[in-house]
């Protein structure tokens, strides 16, 4: 990957983690969009699986640091989405948009996922009823607000070539 | 080139098994650890974003709030025009027990209504009637001066044309007798004279001889000819000279002491009271009452106030030995020829803890004159 492109990455990264820290907390939902998780997939597909679980770790400890107990949860799932994004990133170069948004949904439903189970906080109803219900709602957000932001920042991220 | 894959391959697996197993241990880690780690990470690298998320909320609790905001602004803002509404109408009863101390009897105050029929804007309905004492062609007062006369009177209610009534008009003098004429409603919405500015509510003064030239901000009262109005109830200032057809004789515009929409409080004159006897000191001292009261509540010194309050209970004691005299049918001493007033008598010379200078005598030279 060269200069610009890593440049360009970055760019689009520290835009994602704005909007995940200003946005989020302004529209306030109950099943709030991950700008945090689309941040994630979006490098993920563009490094090695390694760089990726390690980015993923990083952005996780970040997100943790607000809610100290859960601390390590966070960086644990996207340590998990991370990498699993930069293996399956075959599936992103089909240029499609409807698997675009497939994909964020899973991801984040998978972040979700390992994300209660590893904070160990909710059982039960409890538990099932944020996996099933919330969860998936919420992926649901995160996948139309990936989609819109990738047709956005597409300029940014895939430039044509000279 | 196979063995750089595998060898890439086991770096990425290395890399994610470590990030892994730390992830792993930051979950078990004991609370203190957790938060000392958390809270180093708040300070430092997250620092702008913490601050940046905080930011978000509160703009998303102002924006929540921001009906309930404007709601309160739209409350407080009507609860502040009703106050200014209630502030003038107690400044209005202010002045209208001002005016009922200083006639002391023979009136009655009332409420006066406003006639809801197309035509009628110029009359009120009067909430007191003949079971009172109120009889037709009796005049109706407001501390500001002359409101017009009742015309018909029912046992309970009464009703009263204003001084903008067509049929209005009333026998009018100068303050200082100079000019006699009769005052009706102005009825052209507009100065027939260039100069004078066309406005709704005026009035015009009539038969003025010729020789009585009056300036304007002259005061018009009622000269108490004719029985139906005793002499001196304030009608208005003169505004200017309206140019007429008539050669012998001056009319003039006259501001109205009342305005019409402004009359909703009232004292009626009853018949007993206004015969034969002129009003004129009594317009004249619920003014200076009145000034005397508001000097009492813009005082902000005690010594100013304690002054202004002896100003008003010598206006009292004036006012009450004025009604004794009356009664006694002797004749009243002007309240301009009695002695020094007493807050002047009574003001210690000299004192040490007073700003306020000491009254100068007439024959002292004034402070800074040249000499």
């Amino acid at each position: 990957m060269s200069w610009t492109r890593s440049a360009r990455a970055v760019l689009a990264f520290s835009l994602l983690v704005l909007l995940h820290y200003t946005i989020r907390p302004f529209l306030g939902w109950r099943t709030p969009v991950d700008f945090l998780v689309i941040a994630v997939l979006l490098s993920a597909v563009r490094v090695r699986p390694g760089a990726a679980a390690l980015i993923g770790f990083c952005t996780g400890l970040v997100a943790d640091s607000l809610t100290p107990s859960a601390f390590g949860s966070g960086a644990l799932a996207m340590t998990a989405v991370g990498a699993a994004a930069s293996w399956l990133k075959a599936v992103f170069f089909a240029d499609n948009v409807v698997l675009h948004g497939f994909f964020f949904f899973v991801g984040k439903w998978a972040f979700d996922i390992v994300y209660v189970t590893a904070e160990r906080r909710m059982h039960g109803v409890e538990l099932a009823t944020q996996i099933l219900l919330w969860s998936p709602l919420s992926a649901a957000a995160t996948a139309v607000a990936g989609v819109v932001l990738l047709l956005m920042l597409r300029p940014v991220l895939e430039p044509q070539a000279a | 080139m196979a063995r750089a894959v595998r060898s890439g391959t086991r770096v990425d697996t290395v890399l994610l098994v470590a990030c892994c197993v730390m992830a792993l241990l930051a979950t078990v880690l004991p609370l203190n650890l957790r938060e000392a780690i958390a809270g180093g990470l708040r300070r430092t690298v997250v620092a702008p974003l913490v601050s940046l998320q905080e930011q978000a909320v509160r703009g998303r609790s102002a924006f929540l709030s921001r009906d309930a905001t404007t709601s309160r602004l739209d409350s407080i803002a009507l609860r502040n025009m009703q106050l200014a509404k209630l502030e003038t109408e107690n400044e209005r009863l202010r002045g209208l027990l001002g005016l009922g101390r200083e006639l002391q009897w023979g009136f009655v105050s009332a409420e006066a209504l406003r006639i809801a029929d197309i035509g009628e804007e110029h009359s009120r309905t009067l909430t007191v009637g003949s079971r009172v004492g109120v009889e037709p062609k009796t005049p109706v007062v407001a501390p500001e001066g002359l409101v017009g006369m009742v015309r018909t009177v029912d046992p309970n209610s009464s009703i009263a044309i204003l001084w903008s009534h067509s049929d209005f008009a009333a026998s009018a003098m100068s303050a200082d007798r100079s000019a006699y004429g009769i005052v009706y409603p102005h009825l052209s919405e507009s100065g027939r004279d260039a100069e004078i500015p066309p406005e709704r509510y005026l009035m015009e003064m009539r038969g003025v001889a010729f020789r009585s030239a009056l300036k304007p901000g002259t005061l018009i009262v009622t000269s108490g000819l004719g029985g139906v109005y005793p002499a001196g109830i304030p009608i208005g200032t003169v505004l200017g000279e309206l140019r007429t057809s008539e050669g012998w004789a001056r009319t003039y515009l006259v501001r109205p002491a009342v305005r019409p929409p402004d009359v909703s409080n009232v004292i009626v004159l009853l018949p007993k009271r206004i015969q034969g006897q002129s009003l004129e000191r009594v317009w004249r001292s619920a003014t200076s009452a009145d000034s005397a009261a508001r000097h009492i509540a813009a005082a902000g010194d005690s010594i100013a106030r304690r002054a202004a309050a002896d100003s008003v209970r010598a206006a009292e004691a004036a006012a009450a030995r004025r009604g004794a005299d009356s009664v006694s049918g002797q004749p009243v001493q002007p309240a301009a020829t009695k002695p020094a007033a007493a807050d002047t008598a009574r003001r210690p010379k000299g004192r040490a803890d007073t700003t306020r200078p000491a009254p100068r005598k007439p024959d002292a030279p004034r402070p800074g004159a040249q000499r």
